[in-house]
């Protein structure tokens, strides 16, 4: 049996916003699993939208508010591959010279994203299927490449009775979102976006399936205006409770 | 213009103002880069068939035509047979004592026309003379220093008597080889380099080391390979398992 | 300042670049292929991974030790009768070069390929000059022939279709041509085989120079680098400075991971290590050797934040796997370097205002560093020049407007939360259907895509509701 554990949510503004339900699900999923989970209040954003254009001044801002927003928690778990990357990997540069250095680098090993933290923290795999039928996992850059993680969320979804994992080639090729990227130089993320969608619909599946809400807001964006019936999911929607599994 | 001391400094100044990146130091060299070759060769010899086996794998690979013969003496048969077969009518060759093996004679009895390298440096109307032969020729034979098993490449060093062309210029390059030049790794070659350069330079040593691993290609077009581009469209291999004896000295 | 700014907007050249359907074509074919190359030579070599480190790392340790490894080299090509030239600029490295041709009496040269001379501007120096640059690499022979630039660093000419080339041969050649590369590249061979034999002058540049020994090496495929470094009387080397490498040890290193990560071969067709001019015992080689030593905003990178970049081997692996590479080509990026390392390349030679929109032509996915055979961190120094380009008021105006909104927005909870209220209110007067009018940056998406929308209720709005319901 494992000891009590609480966590502290970091909804992330685009989920705070567009996809309030996954953060539901989330923290629902994690009180059956026997977690308390907080909300600190007064979320905005981690501040990568600020980082990646260069105002790094700015960014540093808005990343010692949220170091400070979190520095109680036990575990902070994030639905975002993207922002969860930003605090673990920048936010100890972003704060070296700050009084909160040792802060954020605390804050940096007790954050991970949501996958990560069921899996690797938790050690929960097997859950109950709320969707099924052909999925597809479109791995989000930041959590393949920035955080080296490809391996959790094909676990959940292989363990899904109900679910078939369709490969899908390329699923390691970037979606085109790029946070401001895609609104820069629109044509071009629109021409990565339809090659993604290409290979999402050539591969069969009902539903593509992603831990970051930004690849999914590209994703999404694309299929509906194709009008096809592929949703574009956040992991989190695919799982109902846990199958009862023995640790 | 800007000077040498000029240029120096300038890099002094840049790199006193930099932090390094991490801590880093380069490859480790052989202390002893000859002795080490010696070891290695010792070594290498007692594996040799597997290395050449390698070998012949890479070598095909990389669309090179790979023979073996038992003696030297074969040698020239084979090479009448290649030449008859690509309908060839010259011949372009290093000398004897280069190769380890006489070819001319068998080639000439055959109708074929042989041009052998010299060994010192001629005036420049016979240079000229010979450069135009290398350029016509149809066939280029050549020894070869190394033969690397990790990739299939031959490695000929440039010397008095071996000419870079002969190599280069015929759209058929042959290369005779014995157990001696087999090493399996790049890493080896490495050692073969630093002893190689150890010490001052040989008489007779040539200003350039051609690693060559296959024919020329080229994939610039929608990367569609082709093959024979400015170089040789064919490479053969020729391992001769008595050995060649190779007595120009360099 | 080493090329002039391009002026048309980068998303306009984008969009041309995805306009045309050959350019399209030719780089899904490319790009696809050399993706699968490289994937295959790495996954047959389990060393790779150990390798790539190891070169990463002599990459470093010669940039801490740089000046001597310098001046080794310069001494060693000397000790062997060759002669070295220094070059801060492109200006001045035009100049050297051009003063050596004139020196030969050359009318001709013909050169092997190099990005370095494609980086100085050599061939319109050489024209200007009376000397006839020919290009003869197959890939640089078509461009110059198309008289475009290069559109990849190792396959220049990898946004022709067959069928332009052969069109291009046809025209510029006057002899039929057709579309088969096999015959194609029989005639590039027909007609350059003369020049290289005529030739008083060749050009190349080099891969690496080993500063222990004095050699230049080239890595190359078609053996037009042979014949320039041997035909000709005189041979001009151009060489970035931080393509020095202390020893043969080291060398092996790079050759070890080079040839794979361009095009999956285990090595280049030739390697050739040139030590100086012909030896007297030699019957071949240039009786001259020059190398020209090119510093071009390089040196200034030692302590500047580009300084991971002067590992580049320059074997254009990010260009394949990078997705708007792989989506706009080459000739769009506007300068000598394309795709992800160019972007850093062009700022390093032409200072920060040149990548004011080429820094943003990134979607940070890294899949560049993945493939990167000395593991430079492309998209780190991406932000760092969009820090760059922020911090010196280079960025557009209304772009700096609208990030210092976002930044106070974000910074406080009570203007975020009017924030999303607003958000949701203009979704519910803007989007039909999920499009919404040309308003800033929300038009520019929804002319594609869809926008999703704003939820009634924010989750931190319903989270007193959900930890009710958690007691």
């Amino acid at each position: 049996m494992t000891a009590p554990r609480s966590a502290a949510l970091m909804i992330t503004c685009l989920a705070d916003v567009f996809y309030p339900e996954v953060g539901e699900r989330i923290v629902r999923l994690l009180r059956r699993l026997g977690v308390t989970v907080t909300l600190p209040p007064g979320q905005t954003c981690c501040g990568l939208p600020l980082f990646n254009s260069g105002y790094h001044a700015e960014a540093r801002r808005v990343a010692r508010r949220t170091t400070a927003l979190f520095a109680d928690a036990e575990a902070v778990v994030v639905p975002s591959g993207s922002c969860a990357w930003m605090v673990k990997h920048e936010y100890p540069g972003l704060l070296a010279d700050t009084p909160q250095a040792a802060a954020a680098r605390r804050l940096a090993d007790r954050t991970y994203e949501f996958s990560q933290y069921l899996v690797r923290e938790l050690g929960r795999t097997r859950f109950d299927a709320a969707v099924t039928g052909r999925v597809a996992y479109h791995d989000s850059c930041h959590l393949l490449r920035g955080l080296h993680e490809s391996e959790s969320p094909r676990t959940l979804l292989g363990n899904l009775e109900g679910v078939e994992v369709v490969d899908l080639p390329g699923a390691d090729e970037c979606c085109g979102f790029g946070g401001s990227f895609s609104v820069r130089l629109p044509e071009v993320s629109t021409a990565i976006l339809d090659r993604k969608l290409a290979s999402v619909e050539a591969s069969g599946a009902s539903c593509v399936v992603a831990c970051d809400a930004g690849c999914l807001m590209q994703m999404q964006g694309g299929l509906r205006r194709r009008g096809s019936a592929v949703r574009a999911l956040h992991l989190a929607e695919l799982l109902a409770g846990e199958q009862g599994e023995r640790r | 213009m800007t000077t040498r001391a000029e240029f120096v400094a300038r890099i002094r100044g840049e790199m006193a103002r930099a932090a390094a990146l991490f801590p880093a130091a380069p490859a480790e060299r052989p202390a002893r880069p000859r002795e080490r070759l010696d070891v290695l060769r010792r070594e290498l010899s007692e594996r040799w068939p597997q290395t050449l086996d390698r070998f012949r794998v890479e070598f095909e690979r990389v669309g090179g035509v790979f023979h073996r013969v038992a003696s030297a003496a074969e040698v020239p048969a084979l090479l009448e047979r290649l030449c008859r077969e690509r309908h060839a009518r010259s011949v372009v060759t290093w000398a004897a004592p280069a190769l380890g093996v006489d070819v001319a004679p068998a080639l000439e009895a055959a109708g074929i026309g042989v041009e052998t390298m010299p060994h010192g440096v001629p005036q420049d109307a016979e240079r000229e003379r010979l450069r135009e032969r290398v350029a016509r020729a149809d066939v280029g034979v050549t020894g070869a220093d190394l033969a690397i098993g990790e990739t299939g490449t031959l490695v000929l060093r440039a010397a008095a008597g071996r000419p870079r062309t002969t190599s280069l210029l015929p759209p058929c390059h042959v290369a005779v080889f014995d157990r001696g030049a087999l090493v399996e790794t790049l890493e080896q070659v490495g050692i073969a380099l630093e002893a190689w350069h150890d010490g001052p330079p040989a008489p007779g040593r040539g200003a350039v080391i051609n690693f060559i691993t296959g024919p020329s290609r080229t994939a610039d077009i929608e990367l569609t390979l082709t093959r024979g581009v400015h170089g040789p469209k064919e490479v053969h291999a020729v391992f001769v398992d008595e050995g060649l004896r190779v007595t120009d000295g360099e | 300042m080493s090329e002039p700014l391009v002026t048309t907007p980068l998303r306009e050249r984008a969009q041309a670049a995805l306009g045309d359907r050959f350019l399209h074509e030719a780089l899904d074919i490319a790009t696809t292929k050399f993706i699968g190359l490289r994937r295959e030579a790495f996954s047959g070599f389990p060393q790779g991974e150990a390798l790539r480190d190891r070169a990463r790392a002599i990459k470093e340790a010669t940039l801490q030790r740089l000046d001597h490894h310098l001046e080794r080299l310069v001494d060693n090509v000397e000790r062997l009768g060759g002669h070295v030239h220094f070059a801060t600029t492109a200006d001045e490295a035009r100049d050297i070069i051009v003063a050596i041709a004139r020196r030969t009496g050359a009318r001709m040269a013909v050169k092997s390929k190099s990005m370095a001379t494609e980086e100085i501007h050599l061939n319109d120096a050489l024209a200007a000059a009376g000397v006839t640059p020919v290009e003869t690499d197959l890939g640089e022979y078509i461009i110059q022939l198309a008289h475009e630039r290069p559109s990849h660093i190792i396959a220049p000419a990898i946004h022709k279709t067959r069928g332009q080339v052969a069109e291009l041969f046809t025209r510029e050649l006057g002899r039929e041509a057709p579309p088969d590369p096999e015959v194609l590249t029989r005639i590039a061979r027909e007609e350059l085989r003369e020049k290289f034999l005529q030739a008083d002058l060749g050009i190349t540049g080099a891969n690496f120079a080993v500063a222990e020994t004095g050699t230049v090496v080239l890595v190359t495929n078609e053996g037009n680098g042979r014949m320039v470094t041997s035909l000709p009387r005189v041979h001009v080397a151009v060489m970035g400075v931080e393509k020095v490498v202390p020893s043969m040890t080291d060398l092996m290193v790079f050759l070890g991971v080079l040839a794979k990560s361009a095009t999956g071969q285990k090595l280049s067709v030739y390697t050739t290590l040139v030590q100086g001019p012909r030896r007297p015992a030699e019957l071949e080689g240039p009786e001259e050797l020059h190398l020209v030593l090119l510093d071009n905003g390089r040196i200034a990178q030692i302590a500047g934040t580009l300084r991971e970049a002067l590992a580049c081997l320059r074997c254009g692996a990010c260009l394949n796997v990078c997705p708007v590479y792989r989506e706009i080509g080459g000739h769009a990026y506007g300068y000598t370097y394309p795709g992800p390392i160019g972007i850093l390349l062009t700022a390093m030679l032409n200072g920060p205002r040149s990548v004011k929109e080429l820094s943003h032509a990134s979607s940070l996915c890294g899949a560049c560093a993945d493939a990167c055979p000395v593991r430079i961190d492309i998209p780190r120094m991406l932000v760092e020049l969009r820090k760059e380009v922020a911090e010196r008021g280079i960025a557009p105006r209304r772009e700096r407007v609208v990030f210092a909104m976002l930044a106070r927005v974000l910074a406080h909870p009570a203007l975020y939360r009017l924030a999303v209220r607003m958000v949701r209110m203009a979704q519910r007067a803007l989007l039909r259907e999920g499009r919404a009018p040309r308003l800033a940056f929300l038009g520019e998406w929804t002319r594609t895509r869809d926008l999703p929308v704003a939820a009634a209720r924010s989750f931190q709005e319903r989270w007193a509701a959900l930890e009710r319901d958690g007691r």
